[in-house]
């Protein structure tokens, strides 16, 4: 079986020679090719040279289109950086308000450059991958948007205090989201990851969630044509998954490293993709040993779920992880035996 | 004590209900005044709140702890407006303090709640902002006299460069009389952080901000009294 061939396989709960795993290993890439950061994350061809060598070292599943936020608010006009061996960091909003983000030119899909590079890197990647791999396009959704566009404290206090704006600016990043979406499914990805932490309550109150941005999830996802993957974006997921469940299109969870795979398994049901949950950040911090070992307890966990995904969560592995360490990963999953229903 | 109130403004923050909560307030202090509003009522109140806000593992929401900290800056506004139009005399501050998103870290919303429960408390802060340098921190508190540094940083890549700022910290031969007090998401996430990069203390919410450095404050004056003793003859 190939990985796309092994994804989908899990995605139906039939059998598979072995667990499918993925790697957020975009700082990976970049250390396997020696490109600079600020190449990598602007070149989509140095990009697509990045993750084909991840997938030709380590062989994962699932490769990643630029886990790169920052570049959605660049769109807008925000500023980043790049400091050491970081991906980039968002320093300057492009608006102070919702109601300033309103107006806002609104970045064209066709002709803005770092929505081309993000839809440059999909279309290398397919074309390149050519099914070997399932190719997921990364994005935030309508509810965490804003936060590239105006940072995270005038995002929270318009969804606290400025609800007319907020619900405003939420319905224009729904449409936008919903749009650049369905581009990176037409230039080839399988699958749209996206983040959704303003609709968590650890972030919000449950009143927010339950009038504005719970609906706003709602009708953005009913217009991507293509499955979801919905990511914890560094909020706790499992105990929280009332607040996300039922909405459309999603056929995958990412759950956060702290969660419980099982409660998070019993809340879902059988059949949704399940994904987690080594913790990506702290790979660099481990001996291969300890992540092998890891490895090997949260599938023999999973042993009996024909959905479960192996997956590293929150942000992306350390530039500076010994590449032993991701490969202790693949090792793991390389010696299991088939995956049965 | 004001146990109605209390738990009405308990309630208002649960619900992101600052209007509310300053209504309560307002109301309180019309019989009294801002300035016991805050001794009587609002303190105590954010201090049961930080209570069932640490408790929760820190897992009450961001909306909350942040409308408590706008509530917290208004009625602050209301006592320096009070004191204004009294021409009462401005408290003794507890002491300068000096806090900042360390080099490289852009995420400000942790950090300026963190200022707003301080300067509620009594605590004359010095607020660098965002991506300050290990240098810029170390010259304002030495001007200032500043017994307490607070460094935040969200995420792991950001975080570790506190070990630069300890760092500094110590060369200037501070250690012991300067106390780094640390946070950020990232210090919830891997609390085993907080040694690892040389902090001296982190809080379990921004509402625990103001007890972490009145601790930091007195360990640093302890530190210099057993200084002093050593070096006497």
């Amino acid at each position: 079986m190939n990985g796309l061939e092994r994804v989908l396989a899990t995605v139906a709960g039939r059998p598979h020679d072995r667990p499918a795993f993925l790697l957020n290993a975009g700082l990976a890439g970049a250390k396997l090719t020696g490109v600079p950061l600020a190449r990598y994350f602007t070149d989509a061809s140095a990009y697509a040279d990045g993750q084909c060598a991840v997938r030709e070292t380590f062989e994962p599943d699932l490769i990643l289109s630029p886990f790169l936020f920052t570049a959605l608010g660049e769109a807008f006009g925000s500023t980043s950086v790049i400091r050491g061996n970081s991906a980039p960091n968002l320093a300057r909003p492009a608006a102070a308000s919702a109601e300033e983000a309103l107006r806002l030119p609104w970045p064209d899909l066709e002709s803005q450059p770092r929505l081309l590079y993000l839809r440059d890197c999909v279309r290398e990647l397919a074309g390149r991958l050519q099914g070997e791999a399932a190719l997921v396009g990364v994005l935030a959704s309508s509810v965490d948007l804003p936060v590239l566009i105006l940072g995270m404290e005038p995002w929270l206090d318009a969804l606290l205090f400025d609800r007319r704006n907020a619900q405003a600016l939420m319905e224009r990043c729904g449409e936008f989201i919903a749009n650049l979406a369905n581009a990176l499914l037409e230039d080839g990805a399988n699958i749209i990851a996206l983040s959704a932490n303003f609709n968590s309550p650890t972030v919000v109150t449950e009143e927010v969630i339950r009038s504005l941005t719970r609906p706003s999830l709602e009708a953005s996802f009913r217009e991507i044509r293509g499955p979801l993957i919905l990511h914890h974006g560094g909020c706790r997921l499992a105990p929280h998954l009332k607040s996300y469940l039922g909405l459309p299109n999603v056929a995958g969870w990412v759950v956060d490293a702290r969660d419980s795979l099982a409660e998070a398994r019993s809340t879902l049901g059988a059949d949704p993709v399940l994904l987690g949950n080594l913790e990506g950040p702290a790979l660099d911090t481990r001996s291969p040993e300890a992540i092998h070992a890891e490895c090997q307890r949260i599938l023999a966990d999973r042993a009996e779920d024909p959905h479960f995904i192996l997956a590293t969560s929150q942000a992306d592995i350390p530039y500076d992880t010994p590449l032993e360490n991701i490969a202790a990963i693949r090792q793991a999953v390389s010696e299991l035996r088939a995956v049965a229903p | 004590m004001p146990d109605a109130q209390q738990a009405g403004i308990i309630k208002a923050i649960r619900c992101a209900d600052r209007a509310g909560a300053n209504l309560i307030i307002d109301t309180w202090a019309a019989g009294h005044s801002y300035e016991a509003a805050v001794m009587d009522l609002l303190t105590p109140t954010l201090e049961s709140f930080g209570e069932l806000w640490a408790s929760a593992g820190g897992e009450s929401s961001l909306a909350q702890g942040y409308v408590a900290s706008k509530i917290a800056e208004d009625v602050l506004a209301k006592v320096l407006e009070e004191r204004r139009k009294t021409n009462a005399d401005v408290p003794l501050s507890k002491g300068a303090v000096v806090v900042g998103n360390v080099q490289d870290d852009y995420h400000p919303l942790g950090r300026k709640m963190i200022s707003a429960f301080l300067r509620f408390s009594g605590w004359e802060v010095h607020d660098l902002g965002v991506d300050v340098s290990p240098e810029e921190f170390l010259d304002k508190a030495e001007s200032l006299g500043a017994r307490v540094i607070g460094a935040s940083a969200m995420m792991y890549s950001t975080a570790r460069n506190i070990g630069n700022l300890r760092e500094e910290i110590d060369r200037r031969g501070f250690t012991g009389r300067i106390q780094l007090a640390v946070g950020g998401a990232v210090f919830k996430l891997r609390p085993e952080l907080v040694a690892e990069f040389g902090g001296d203390g982190t809080a379990a919410s921004a509402l625990s901000a103001s007890p972490l450095f009145d601790d930091l404050w007195n360990r640093s004056l302890a530190f210099e009294t057993e200084k002093a003793k050593a070096e006497t003859p």
